[in-house]
């Protein structure tokens, strides 16, 4: 399997290509919602502990992937200011059948949330 | 914020210590208002001995400890190893990425 992860500042994207032999392609975008702990926010700050939070997210793809038969995953993860309703985590999971891609990005998104040395706070809306 | 020096660790009774590099990330660091600091620490260095060591100079990271993993060297630290001379030691406090 192709595993690509990346950290980054900015807007994230991925180019629009497929593998070869690819019948599915699960696609999962993390969005900033407007509300945190119940305080209404405009963004939110994430910081990640680099490089371990990219190593992990490397090891955690490969570790499903002996599970999971799939023939690629990107991640790309945003870090910095993320305003609201923007991408904070792009998971692109392609393979051959739809059951495995969804499998490998669902337990990607749990062990992320468990395992990834990345931290969000919010940042105060301004009046 | 900032990294600093800690110059007023006491070295261990056997009078041997190392430095580790330490650092802070989400809520310790909000907590710390700091990046991190060099720890001296007797060695070799369990992991009991450096919570001791840094509980000593930062009181306030009790309340956080049970939630918190050490990661020596980009990677979690396991059960039973030992912090060597110039480990970078991280506090990884519950993440919330993604």
């Amino acid at each position: 399997m192709v595993v690509d992860v990346a950290i980054q500042t900015g807007p994230l994207d991925l180019p629009d290509d497929l593998p070869p032999g690819a019948g599915a392609v699960v696609r999962f975008e993390g969005r900033v919602r407007p509300e945190e702990k119940e305080a209404i926010i405009e963004a939110l700050d994430y910081e990640a502990y680099l490089p371990m939070a990219q190593r992990q997210m490397e090891k955690i793809v490969r570790d499903l992937g002996h599970a999971h038969r799939c023939l690629r995953a990107r991640v790309r993860h945003r870090v910095g200011r993320v305003p609201v309703g923007e991408t904070a985590i792009l998971v692109e999971v392609c393979a051959a059948h739809r059951a495995e891609a969804f499998a490998l990005a669902t337990a990607f998104m749990d062990r992320v949330k468990q395992e990834v040395p990345i931290w969000k706070s919010a940042a105060a809306q301004q009046q | 914020m900032a990294f600093s020096v800690a110059p007023s660790v006491a070295p261990s009774r056997a009078g041997e210590t190392h430095l580790l590099r330490v650092r802070f990330f989400g809520p310790v660091r909000t907590l710390l208002k700091l990046d991190g600091f060099d720890l001296a620490c007797p060695a070799p260095c369990p992991a009991e001995a450096f919570w001791r060591e840094l509980l000593a100079r930062f009181p306030e990271v009790e309340m956080l400890r049970p939630g918190i993993r050490l990661a020596r060297n980009g990677e979690f630290l396991g059960e039973n190893e030992n912090l060597q001379p110039g480990d970078e030691v991280a506090l990884i406090p519950p993440v919330s990425g993604g």
